[in-house]
């Protein structure tokens, strides 16, 4: 198979290739590649596909990819592009008379417009005879010097790869500004970035005619990027407030409800309800393509569930207060007791096992102390297997981004088989906190 | 609240297990409201096998939303049946009212399009 360039945005290194292999399943596209050849300090990676439309179509949806190039060659000096390019030279006569332009870009370095201007002569060579057109061109050829990671300058003289070939397509960056959090209606303090949002529904597979669940929905973050991409979504959190608007940051816009007429995605997003996921409504048996979801893992908000901590007293509830039983009065809340993220996660996997059918996916966030996680810490469970795990450093303390699969089903399987030891995540709050003291202390 | 997503709920109140009585909840002075939206039947027909079809009849009939009283023998097939279908579990939205148990009487309410499903805490 012919080879393609992915020109990766240079952002979130570990969620690069997993996203890679989502989008093939996705667009029904298949790819290979070396993983080996794989390196997060470079922006390029090179795959087989094909062909060049199967390349664009694998990219379209791309959140942490810039753009897809049919790769013709690469050399460390432009002698050596040259002469390899020189090798096949019946892959010009195609573009021989169809207007064209060249693009030049430095990963590391930006180039001067007197630069790129050189450069693009160098490539006279080649005798392209038609008109240049910069928009819209029957080709777009694409020049990158790398020169290394802008934050890790080399002595910027030399390139370290010098990359060409043909710009097929591009990704979808342009959402990102589009699901930007500051431009929406409605939001609360535990909204999740709009580019991460879109990579969960990739990695989720989330595409028309799938039913997408977040069972701690919060402010309705993945159903928008979920149901962006088609798919049909509902989600349910303990604590309505949020879905209603009547809590967060802003008030009075009819919470979820007015993102979605904000976005045009009424149709479907189906509903949000108020319940706990510990103890749920949802009937018997496999219902849903994916579930994604950012439990709540208590630095920002603590996770809750129903319960008391002093023991539940059922005649509390019933007690009855000016002629009516406690619980029928509309100011009710049942009380709820702190939901322990080792728990969360348990019950979480537990509960995708169930519901999920089989090939669907349960996408997660997993907070771990750094320097205390172990891969071993990962729950696991007989029906699910880990598709990626994709690191989000943070300093004292990473969130990771789980992707699993539903592998069979269920049929009375025991439930999650965690690992015995103490995870990284166990009692992660009061280690959160008491890092933070001790860094404070230090300070 | 759609129709489609009340099929797929029951009551769990503790102890209230008779699976012929705690689903499907039944709807009380509700308020019912049709929104149109352009029908996806690839979506439909992927949703049939995940639909409790009795349920959702007694449901509709409840409403007196007419519905097939039963599934035609090639559902993906029928563009009528599955306009109807979308009609009722898409189009369909409960946006005021309750859904009572008729196990245990637990009521839950629907406020602005949403259910509140909490347990109370001799519920759980």
């Amino acid at each position: 198979m012919p080879l393609f360039l992915v020109y990766f945005a240079h952002f979130h290194q570990e969620f690069r290739l997993p996203e890679l292999d989502s989008l093939s399943i996705l667009e029904n596209v298949p790819i290979t590649y070396d993983a080996s050849s794989y390196s997060p300090e470079s922006p390029f990676f090179l795959i087989e596909v094909e062909s060049a439309a199967q390349a664009a179509k694998l990219v379209r949806r791309g959140i942490l990819i810039r753009f897809i190039i049919e790769y013709w060659g690469s050399g460390k000096t432009y002698d050596e592009l040259f002469a390899l390019l020189k090798q096949t030279p019946d892959r010009w006569s195609d573009f021989m008379a169809c207007s064209f332009k060249f693009t030049v870009d430095g990963f590391g370095r930006s180039l001067s417009q007197k630069e790129k201007v050189s450069v693009i002569e160098s490539f006279s060579f080649m005798g392209f005879q038609g008109p240049i057109k910069m928009k819209n061109p029957d080709a777009e050829f694409f020049v990158c010097e790398e020169y290394g990671e802008p934050d890790n300058p080399l002595p910027a003289e030399t390139p370290k790869m010098i990359w060409f070939g043909r710009l097929l397509g591009q990704g979808s960056r342009d959402l990102i500004d589009k699901f930007d959090v500051k431009k929406r209606k409605y939001l609360g303090n535990t909204t999740m970035d709009a580019e991460l949002s879109l990579v969960m529904a990739n990695q989720a597979l989330a595409r028309d005619s799938a039913l997408v669940y977040d069972p701690f929905v919060g402010t309705g973050s993945f159903l928008l990027t979920c149901s962006h991409f088609g798919a049909y979504s509902m989600g349910s959190d303990i604590d309505g407030r949020q879905i209603r608007g009547t809590a967060g940051f802003r008030l009075g816009v009819n919470g979820i409800s007015a993102n979605l007429a904000q976005y045009g995605l009424a149709d479907r997003v189906l509903d949000t309800v108020v319940f706990d996921i510990c103890r749920n409504p949802w009937r018997d048996g496999p219902m849903f393509d994916a579930i994604v979801t950012d439990p709540p893992y208590g630095v920002r908000a603590g996770a809750k569930r129903l319960g008391r901590k002093s023991g539940v007293d059922p005649e509390r509830s019933l007690r009855v207060v000016d002629g009516v039983e406690n619980h029928r009065r509309s100011d009710y809340l049942p009380p709820t007791e702190p939901y322990e993220m080792s728990d969360v996660i348990s019950d979480l996997l537990s509960f995708a096992a169930e519901k999920l059918v089989v090939g669907g996916r349960l996408v997660y966030w997993l907070p771990t102390v750094a320097g205390e996680y172990d891969p071993k810490d990962l729950p696991v469970h007989p029906v699910l297997r880990v598709v990626a795990n994709s690191e989000q450093p943070f300093g004292g303390w990473s969130r990771r981004l789980v992707t699993m699969e539903k592998i069979a089903s269920l049929e009375g399987r025991a439930t999650a088989e965690l690992p015995e030891h103490a995870p990284a995540h166990k009692n992660f709050r009061d280690r959160y906190f008491s890092k933070f003291e001790a860094l404070s202390l230090n300070s | 609240m759609r129709l489609l997503t009340h099929n797929m709920l029951k009551c769990h109140v503790k102890n209230c297990t008779d699976p012929d009585k705690q689903y499907p909840l039944r709807f009380k002075d509700v308020q019912i409201e049709q929104i149109e939206y352009e029908p996806n039947e690839e979506f439909l027909v992927r949703m049939l096998p995940r639909i409790d079809w009795s349920a959702l009849v007694k449901t509709a009939k409840d409403l007196n939303i007419g519905i097939p009283g039963s599934m035609p023998e090639d559902p993906a097939s029928d563009q009528d049946f599955l306009q109807k279908l979308h009609t009722i579990i898409m189009e369909t939205h409960i946006t005021e009212g309750s859904m009572v148990c008729d196990g245990c009487s637990h009521e839950y309410k629907i406020t602005k399009g949403i259910a509140n499903m909490l347990l109370a805490e001799h519920e759980i």
